[in-house]
């Protein structure tokens, strides 16, 4: 039998590693060991597949313990007593309402082989591009597939290969940004470390379409894992002549380099990212030019995030017609989204375009934890915006997901129920982007700042009655004004946020009340006298003092002296503290 | 620009393979300066000035590029490097709440170093493992679904592991 | 390629490789900007440049912008000016310093102390006296009585003492007293007519403007002659009568026309003024005293306080025997307690509510009318005046305790029940204020004080042409900086006035730090120039000018101990200059900033962080185009700051001292070291050469000022000096005769 664990960063994090070591010392020598990358039910991890044959045991959350008992069914073909450790058929279905493109070989091939990739059908795609297309002729074919770029922009990817195709020039560079910097969004870590030589594989047709010799992968370098994923399949690319001089015998040549990125949100930005490239700081350049007239050390340039990267060897070897089947009049194709927040089942999810957000949170992420209740979805990251219950049935779609005020984006999707505090959240947004503003123009770099004083003063009852009319100003002039896209969206979540939860703002500024009790600053904390038993729990956690009372007989709480941190609350064993 | 420091004297030859294999390049500083971390656990000032003087790059854009960057640490850290996410989907489940215990704990806010050289705290954007969140990554382990207790419960053993 | 655009209308055939920036400017359209330099690439930092083009959603960068034909362009639609206001409010929420120091902004004139306090310092004398004129007509006479706000304002206080800013303008105006030779160009005469009501300090101040401007001014007065409180109310030991004519005399050059002894009302009406004239400006003082609602009051031998000081200046001295009492604790109770003494009185008290705490006059009169003998009887206040054969022959006091602060911030003063204090005297002075005599000006609307109804900004009263100024307007009798600071700011509005239009006055935006925002410790102790006095017992029988006046040694030593508080870039920086004409608020947007007081301003070039508005242009042109890297950017984001590598003193660093940062700095974040002995801060005359110090020949735009060379500047948008243009010129000594 073959026993596969699923070794993503997630996988690792949740104590694959440990699952693996288990099985590597129980299992009998005739079964094979094998790993692979993320599946993408991260809310299931550890994941070990069994496959008996065609027969595909899934086991979840695995524990070294469960793995040992998982080894002895293998190793004695009687899987009866782990049966309660497979997955249920609730969970399969969060596989099965998916359609997978780009994630096509996520938890299904290890991606340490490049063998297990080139079985299926791999870099037969750009095989195909160089011994029966034309670079026109590629273009073409992501034209007609509608292909538009999955970072967060949504522009038509055909286009952006067509321009820098026809700049002038020969030395041409080809750029992945892997540089996944939207908290929330984890899908082309997913990707490399699940799946690199997909990667590789459409940048090698990009890089046909455009006439690079050379591509170059621009990673986060908090992803160490998909770093050394990533280098291992260039390698093993290079040694089977896929990458390198004369691919498929043909005139076309293609090298790659990995540059680790350094940690900074706005090289997700095409100009810093370029800037950052070239050794320098982060800051972004002004178009024009673009970078497919005067990108890396001047040269045109052509940047495509992994995800879109991901499909491309799918669409060239189905057809673009194919691709674009699927979707709505102006989003074709699938999307992967980053589910997760206060969702049941978070993880990865790839589903068509013209699904509605109804269809991923309560279908196929399962609803609310807790039996709690929805109140928003933040989509985009610190670009994007809130969407509230009433939309959602909004479809996925660049165009209508805009209308809402939030944005498609790299396809973080955040969920949250009633306790997170909308004000908070946009603070958090912009607490986020201020400290990411590259500083170079006026308006991001002291205009974020200024909002996150203004949101923060909110948030700690000091809010003033002028505040949201002074934000709403803020917002729209740094829209206008910023220099590139991480300001000109930065104010999209105070946007939608004031939108949609606008009575949240008031309520904090008016009445010092924040509904969601997360501010510490607003929240008071009481104690029920009888339901105390005097345990006195809750005045040792009490961080400032606040709580007193003799052992056995009921604690009070010094409203002066609480700083509503809520350490009492959670201390409490008897439910006895609640909010004033 | 406190981490000025004249009187530290590293081995500088450490760095020299990372210089002669990634050559002069001005593009190739970021690799450098990460190779250069990764060597001295920061970039000492003299590092800085070697690499300065071989990569033909001024100073100035050095200290601009590695205060640029979130990566970059110009001081020294500890042995411990606790790298706590706050992510949107770690702030949703309560990141704020991890801070405030493992900072408590220990002692330190963000970007401190406990005096026994021990721990340092630095805030991240996101680890990208959102889906066990709240996250923590301590050197290089990932820790994920953590409450306040079970935060401070790792970085206890860790501690109690240095003693022995 | 050629193109066709239109910027604000106007129509412009064009070179399409061009940025609408460089078109407009071409054009003699000015696009605020602060981040662009024709000799670097477009930055696109500042945020200021943006621009509107009919069917492009997006705000546009001008300065990274190239139009495509057909292109309609606005650079300033609704959208592009809120977007611009807070570009500059946002920079100006995180700009710490002081474009301005604060005695120029405590001076009611506005006259640029720490200008002339500077060309004084260096030696300019003429300079000096040319620029207070700008604001003040008086400089000679408002030196020597001016109770000086600026001195209250100046931060030197909190170091040792405050600078002698009034004496020293004295000094200085007293070497060209009367020299008509710097009277500044007078217009052309504009054919208009103005009558000045009132020939104390406001009314010939107004004159004074006016005439310059070229018109034909009268000024009515119902004195014997002109100078109004000045002549009548300050006694001849504070300002001898012959320096006050000598500048009015200096008003009367100009050709202005003095009418005296015609009172409105009686001698003319003022119907009858308003209409022979284009313009009336009504300044006709406070002429009144005060009564203090005291019974016996009106008995003989009680003074009101500007009338007795008026009868003494006319020779009509009063028989105001031995036992005085002046009852007040402003300056006319100063001006007439020393008065009383010089006229032989041996036993005078100043009699005041409160204490010398709370004193109002300046604490040099007090002390000098100390020194000359004058009794001080604090907390108590006169509740009768005793009679004796139709005579004041005594005062009863009540003995006064002060209770708590009142609106003011005063303590205020209560009785003690029941403790009373008789004192035996032969008059009284009540110097307790003074009001306006308003008979003849019926017309004009009246405020519930009695002063003449004016608007603060405009000047204009109920009347159509008629303005009023100083003590007669408004919230009545201050002191004579006030009214003259009034009656020039009422003099622009005036002639604009006379030309059609409508202008008012609107104080310039300024940037400002409270006092208590500074780091004195930096600053050398340096105590303040001792003013030469006549001795207590000589002034005490003569109405001889007491203060005898600065030594030039004395006076530019005093000059140099100025903190130079305003900003050294005030004339030049675009920050100010867009603040000021998009009429923005620095507060409103207001939250952390930064306050890194790194600035050494020992150094050729040093550099203040806290006003920089990070547009970069110093690190690229160190860059890009002198090939050195003497400042880098550093951090990121709000926290992003410029230094030179590790923070290092710029010349231990392969800096150049070229200077260039310098120059193309758009505030005061960088400066260079003046060629002037004590910095200055004052718009500089130019004068363009060459450099020839190498065969490059660079040509270079020197500044200076009277004999003095500020510094040189590259000369034309290419040019780019090395150290030997920039400072070592400096010390050539022959380049201002060239």
């Amino acid at each position: 039998m073959k026993v596969v664990v699923g070794q993503g960063s997630c996988g690792i994090a949740a104590g694959a590693l440990k699952a693996y070591d288990v099985l590597e010392q129980k299992l009998n020598k005739d079964n094979e060991l094998d790993i692979t990358g993320c599946i993408g039910m991260c809310y299931l991890e550890p994941i070990v597949d069994v496959y008996n044959k065609k027969e595909l045991h899934r086991f979840v959350k695995v524990t070294p313990e469960i793995a040992e008992k998982i080894a002895d069914a293998v190793n004695s073909g009687d899987f009866s007593l782990t049966a309660d450790y497979e997955i249920s058929d609730d969970d399969k279905s969060f596989l099965s309402s998916q359609t997978r493109i780009a994630l096509r070989h996520c938890g299904v091939i290890n991606p340490e082989k490049i063998e297990d990739y080139v079985n299926d059908n791999g870099y037969e795609a750009i095989k195909k591009c160089v011994t029966e297309m034309s670079p026109e002729q590629v273009i073409e074919e992501i034209k007609i597939s509608g292909l538009a770029g999955r970072g967060g922009a949504g522009f038509p990817t055909w286009f952006k290969w067509n321009a820098a195709r026809g700049s002038n020039g020969t030395e041409k560079y080809l750029i992945c940004n892997a540089d996944e910097g939207d908290p929330g969004a984890f899908m082309d870590r997913a990707v490399i470390e699940s799946d690199p030589h997909t990667l590789i594989e459409g940048m090698l047709i990009g890089a046909y379409a455009i006439d690079a010799k050379q591509a170059i992968v621009y990673v986060r370098a908090e992803y160490p894992l998909a770093i050394k994923r990533l280098k291992k399949a260039i390698k093993q690319a290079k040694e089977k002549g896929f990458v390198g001089n004369n691919i498929f015998g043909s005139d076309f040549s293609c090298d790659f380099k990995i540059k680790a990125g350094a940690g900074a949100f706005v090289c997700g930005e095409e100009t810093a990212l370029i800037e950052s490239l070239e050794g320098s700081r982060g800051m972004p350049r002004l178009k024009p030019p673009f970078p497919a007239q005067s990108g890396f050390l001047n040269k045109p340039s052509n940047i495509n995030n992994v995800e879109t990267f991901a499909n491309v060897a799918w669409i060239i070897q189905n057809g673009g017609e194919k691709f674009a089947a699927m979707g709505t009049q102006t989003s074709k194709g699938t999307k992967v989204f980053a589910l997760t927040g206060k969702v049941n089942k978070g993880g990865l999810v790839e589903i068509p375009m013209g699904k509605t957000l109804r269809d991923v949170i309560f279908g196929i992420g399962g609803g609310i934890r807790d039996g709690k209740k929805f109140k928003a979805v933040q989509m985009g990251g610190p670009s994007g915006g809130c969407i509230p219950e009433s939309l959602l049935d909004t479809v996925i779609d660049y165009k209508a997901l805009s209308a809402t005020g939030a944005i498609m984006g790299s396809g973080g999707m955040v969920v949250m129920d009633e306790s997170t505090c909308m004000v908070g959240m946009a603070k958090f947004f912009l607490d986020f982007t201020a400290k990411e503003s590259c500083g170079k123009c006026t308006h991001c770099r002291i205009g974020t700042k200024r909002m996150l004083e203004v949101l923060t003063r909110i948030t700690e009852g000091e809010g003033r009655e002028e505040d949201i009319a002074l934000l709403e100003e803020l917002c729209y002039s740094i829209k206008d004004g910023a220099l590139c896209g991480l300001g000109q969206t930065a104010p999209n979540p105070v946007l939608t946020t004031l939108k949609y939860f606008r009575d949240e703002y008031t309520d904090h500024i008016e009445n010092k009340h924040c509904t969601a009790h997360e501010c510490t600053k607003l929240t008071k904390y009481k104690i029920d006298p009888d339901a105390c038993r005097g345990c006195t729990l809750c005045a040792r956690k009490c961080p400032t003092g606040a709580i007193t009372g003799e052992l056995k007989s009921a604690h009070k709480i010094d409203r002066d002296v609480c700083i509503g941190c809520g350490s009492c609350m959670a201390a409490c064993r008897f439910g006895a503290v609640e909010v004033e | 620009m406190n981490f000025y420091n004249s009187n530290i004297d590293s081995d500088l030859t450490l760095i020299e393979p990372t210089l002669e294999n990634l050559g002069d390049a001005p593009e190739n500083l970021i690799s450098v300066l990460q190779s250069a971390q990764e060597i001295y656990g920061y970039l000492p000032t003299d590092v800085i000035i070697h690499i300065s003087q071989r990569m033909c790059v001024p100073v100035t854009k050095i200290i601009g590029v590695a205060t640029f960057y979130s990566q970059f640490r110009l001081t020294p850290i500890g042995k411990y490097l606790i790298m706590l996410c706050k992510g949107t989907a770690c702030h949703v489940n309560g990141a704020d709440g991890i801070y405030d215990a493992i900072s408590e704990h220990l002692g330190i806010k963000d970007n401190e170093t406990t005096d026994d050289g021990l721990f340092t705290i630095k805030c991240v954007a996101c680890l990208g493992c959102c889906s066990l969140s709240p996250v923590m990554m301590i050197n290089d382990d990932t820790y994920g679904t953590l409450t306040p207790q079970k935060a401070v419960d790792i970085l206890k053993t860790l501690a109690e592991e240095e003693k022995q | 390629m050629q193109i066709k655009i239109t910027i604000d209308g106007k129509e412009i055939i064009t070179d399409s490789e061009k940025s609408v920036l460089d078109i407009a400017t071409e054009n003699g359209i000015n696009i605020p900007n602060m981040c662009y330099d024709p000799l670097v690439e477009a930055y696109g930092g500042c945020g200021l440049c943006t621009v509107e083009a009919e069917g492009v959603p997006k705000l546009l960068r001008a300065c990274a912008t190239k139009p495509s034909d057909g292109m309609v362009i606005h650079t300033d639609s609704e959208r592009v000016k809120q977007s611009r206001k807070v570009a500059l409010e946002l920079l100006l929420s995180d700009h710490t310093g002081d474009c301005k120091a604060p005695c120029t902004k405590a001076c009611p004139a506005g006259t640029d102390c720490q200008g002339y306090v500077g060309l004084i310092a260096n030696g300019e004398y003429e300079e000096a006296v040319k620029l207070i004129r700008e604001k003040v007509p008086f400089p000679s006479s408002i030196g020597r009585v001016c109770p000086h706000p600026c001195e209250k304002a100046c931060r030197r206080q909190y170091v040792d003492s405050a600078i002698s800013i009034a004496f020293l303008k004295s000094f200085a105006a007293d070497k060209y007293l009367g020299d008509t030779s710097l009277m500044p160009k007078k217009a052309e005469n504009s054919g208009k007519k103005v009558a000045v009501i009132g020939g104390g300090p406001a009314g010939l101040t107004a004159a004074y403007f006016l005439s310059l401007k070229g018109h034909s001014v009268t000024v009515f007065e119902q004195m014997d002659k002109m100078g109004g409180m000045l002549r009548y109310g300050i006694p001849e030991y504070r300002l001898p009568k012959a320096v006050l004519d000598k500048e009015i005399e200096f008003i009367a050059a100009t050709g202005v026309t003095f009418k005296n002894g015609v009172k409105i009302g009686k001698d003319i009406s003022f119907d009858e003024i308003k209409k022979d004239y284009d313009a009336t400006v009504v300044a006709a003082g406070a002429w009144k005293s005060s009564k203090m609602r005291v019974p016996g009051e009106d008995l003989d031998g009680v003074y009101g306080g500007i009338d007795f000081l008026r009868e003494v200046s006319i020779g009509n001295e009063p028989q105001i025997g031995k036992n005085v009492a002046v009852c007040g604790g402003g300056n006319t109770a100063m001006d007439a307690c020393r008065t009383a003494v010089r006229l032989g009185a041996e036993n005078v008290y100043v009699i005041y509510r409160r204490t010398k705490d709370e004193m109002p006059a300046d604490p040099q009169e007090i002390l000098e009318s100390e020194e000359e003998g004058v009794i001080y009887k604090y907390l108590t206040n006169p509740i009768e005046f005793i009679e004796s054969n139709g005579h004041v022959s005594g005062v009863v006091l009540q003995k006064m305790k002060l209770g708590e602060p009142d609106e003011s911030g005063r303590r205020r003063p209560e009785p003690i029940e029941g403790e009373t204090e008789t004192i035996q005297l032969d008059s009284v002075i009540m110097a307790i204020g003074q009001a306006p005599e308003l008979s003849g000006f019926e017309k004009l609307e009246q405020t519930r004080k009695g002063t003449i109804v004016a608007s603060e900004s405009d000047f204009t009263t109920s009347e159509e042409g008629v303005f009023a100024v100083g003590d007669v307007s408004n919230k009545g009798a201050d002191i004579a900086i006030a009214a003259i600071g009034e009656a020039q700011k009422a003099s622009v509005v005036i002639d604009a006035y006379l030309n059609g239009e409508k202008v008012a006055y609107r104080k310039p935006f300024v940037v400002e730090r409270s006092d208590d925002e500074i780091d004195y410790s930096v600053f050398s102790k340096a105590q303040r120039a001792k003013m030469p006095q006549l001795s207590p017992n000589e002034r005490k029988h003569s109405f001889v000018e007491v203060n005898k006046g600065f030594t030039d040694e004395q006076a530019r030593e005093e000059a140099k101990r100025c903190l130079e508080c305003g900003c050294h870039d005030y004339f030049e920086c675009k920050l100010v200059k867009y603040a000021d004409e998009n009429n923005v608020s620095y507060k409103r947007l207001c939250g952390e900033k930064h306050s890194r007081n790194q600035e050494d301003k020992n150094e050729l070039i040093s550099r203040n962080a806290d006003k920089c508005v990070l547009c970069g242009l110093c690190v690229r042109i160190c860059d890009k185009v002198i090939g050195k890297s003497a400042l880098g950017f550093v951090d990121r984001g709000f926290g992003t700051v410029v230094l030179p590598e590790f923070n290092k003193k710029l010349a231990e660093t392969d800096c150049t001292l070229c200077g260039m940062c310098v120059d193309k700095c758009p505030t005061g974040a960088l400066r260079e070291k003046s060629g002037a002995e004590k910095p200055l801060v004052v718009e500089e005359c130019s004068k363009i050469t060459v450099c020839e110090l190498c065969e490059k020949r660079c040509p270079i735009d020197v500044r200076f000022i009277g004999d003095t060379i500020t510094r040189i500047k590259p000369y034309g948008k290419d040019t780019v000096l090395c150290k030997k243009g920039k400072f070592d010129l400096l010390s050539d000594k022959t380049l201002l005769q060239k």
